[in-house]
């Protein structure tokens, strides 16, 4: 097994000595296209926090006034649950948003420090989280609830509602535009790393024909003969990969750190979002290179 | 050992290389294939390994059906056979243990068997000085002794030999002849392509001869024509 090991380790240096420049070539474009891909999937994050702070991820919230009484609440959920349009609805008490709040914001201490969660001054409302099954329905549960276009309810308990629809729609639409498009550079990218790739085998193959008719000669199987190359690929993509990983880091400590608690309300990606993100590249970087590799020796090796 | 039934070898730019040949060849046997260049020769020995396939007719090698043997298991059909060429082969970054060391390296062999049977070997073919040479630095002769040695290491069934003499003068072809005449006679079937008619007359060997693709003749202890 060690033997074995030392064998595909030696075959592997050596085939990246020979065609360095192209491995480099290769080495840089699987770079560039997995750091646009881990740019692409750090964006959508990032959008992902925003909403989930601006709007808890609910389509519908409805606040209720102090105190809080908890008949009103079930009286309420359950007028609210039987409305065809609605999907489900959670209770989210003072204390939870509080907790919440504190949880979502805990990188801007000066927001943090004003709030405090004591039963006596917490000063967010408990509120009805209502996710809709047909959003364009909405206005039942306005109807239901008695309420106004200005977000006032007649409703006893209930203090305001609050339609997020328009601004979900308007987040999702621009953000989709725009991580579709990393994606797709990020995806032309891949596929000139695939191609380059590809390329190095091939140079590798024919540098190695004589060696490798031999081989055919004295019954090597053609796994024996492929795994070195395929190595060599995968090494390739997943140098890439470490690179772009390393590099998504800079980018995140140069320009997401400085932003740490400068702007209100707005959480930011962390390290462990980053950290989130190097198993894609790492799977999108194989998968690169294990196709390249199968491609770049197709024919070559047949019997 | 070998078996040919009514083969018939057609390329695809339909030129035909063998045409409905048969021949049976026995374990342990050394027999010339003779004919002049394009007779079909090289096709005999390049079918027997599976480089290519019959148009028509069956192929046995060492009691498999060759039409039958599936992609994958060729190689360890390979392993049952050595394979000497006009031109050697020899990886000329490698020194001549590295060469012969790397058919049984590449087949999986541990190191401990590489280390015993290399130098074994290369004693046999009389290159027990010269194991840490490269191929450059040794005559024509020597440098087909290593190849010799290689198409050996792995103790095959069956040696094909295909023109192995055509690059070397006629006192070293005599030597590499004593060798396979040697191979021979530890049990290996020899099978060897040839135009050197010198050779095949002073062996006095079973001679097939191929003229177009056909076998015209088919005799034992004969001479080249």
């Amino acid at each position: 097994m060690f033997r074995r090991f030392e064998y595909y380790l030696r075959e592997v240096t050596s085939g990246l000595r020979r065609n360095g420049l192209v491995a480099f070539a290769a080495v840089s474009t699987t770079f560039i296209a997995l750091l646009l891909f881990g740019l692409a999937l750090l964006i959508s994050r990032q959008v992902n926090l925003m909403i989930e702070a601006t709007t808890g991820n609910v389509e519908v919230a409805v606040y209720l006034s102090d105190p809080v009484n908890p008949q009103t609440v079930d009286a309420l959920t359950q007028k609210l649950a039987s409305l065809p349009a609605v999907a489900n609805v959670t209770y989210e008490s003072k204390a939870e948003a509080c907790a919440k709040f504190k949880q979502e914001f805990a990188n801007q201490p000066g927001l943090v420090q004003g709030v405090s969660c004591d039963p006596k001054d917490n000063p967010l409302p408990a509120s009805l989280r209502v996710k809709l099954a047909h959003p364009e329905e909405y206005s039942q549960v306005a109807a239901v609830l008695g309420c106004r276009s200005d977000g006032t309810c007649a409703q006893p308990g209930v203090d305001k509602i609050y339609d997020f629809r328009g601004l979900l729609d308007r987040l999702f639409a621009v953000t989709r535009v725009f991580r579709v498009g990393v994606l797709l550079v990020a995806l032309v990218m891949l596929i000139a790393a695939a191609i380059l790739i590809a390329n190095t085998v091939r140079m590798g193959l024919f540098a190695r024909r004589k060696e490798i008719g031999i081989m055919k000669l004295v019954g090597a199987t053609n796994w024996r003969i492929r795994i070195p190359f395929l190595i060599e690929g995968l090494f390739e993509s997943l140098i890439g990969a470490s690179l772009a990983v390393l590099f998504l880091f800079g980018l995140k400590v140069a320009f997401i750190n400085p932003l740490y608690g400068k702007i209100q309300f707005v959480p930011w990606v962390t390290n462990s979002d980053v950290v989130a993100v190097i198993p894609w590249l790492v799977v999108a970087g194989a998968l690169v290179a294990l196709i390249a590799g199968f491609a770049g020796m197709r024919r070559f090796l047949d019997v | 050992m070998i078996s040919l039934q009514h083969v018939t070898k057609i390329y695809k730019n339909s030129v035909v290389a063998l045409d409905d040949v048969s021949v049976e060849i026995e374990k342990g046997e050394f027999v010339f294939i003779v004919g002049a260049s394009g007779s079909g020769k090289s096709t005999f020995i390049r079918l027997l390994l599976k480089e290519e396939e019959a148009t028509k007719g069956d192929i046995y090698v060492a009691g498999k059906n060759l039409a039958k043997l599936t992609p994958w298991k060729v190689p360890y059909l390979r392993r049952n056979i050595g394979t000497v060429f006009q031109d050697f082969k020899l990886l000329q970054d490698k020194t001549v243990f590295d060469n012969v060391g790397f058919a049984l390296e590449v087949i999986g062999k541990p190191k401990h068997v590489i280390d015993q049977r290399v130098p074994e070997i290369l004693e046999l073919v009389g290159l027990g000085d010269k194991i840490n040479n490269y191929p450059d630095e040794l005559s024509g002769g020597e440098q087909q002794r290593v190849s010799i040695a290689r198409a050996c290491v792995n103790r095959p069934l069956l040696l094909l030999a295909d023109e192995p003499t055509g690059n070397l003068d006629p006192t070293t072809s005599v030597d590499i002849m004593r060798l396979l005449d040697r191979v021979n006679r530890i049990g290996t079937t020899v099978v060897m392509a040839t135009h050197d008619q010198a050779i095949v007359d002073a062996m006095r060997r079973r001679v097939i001869e191929l003229d177009a693709g056909k076998v015209i003749r088919d005799q034992s202890r004969g001479v080249y024509s």
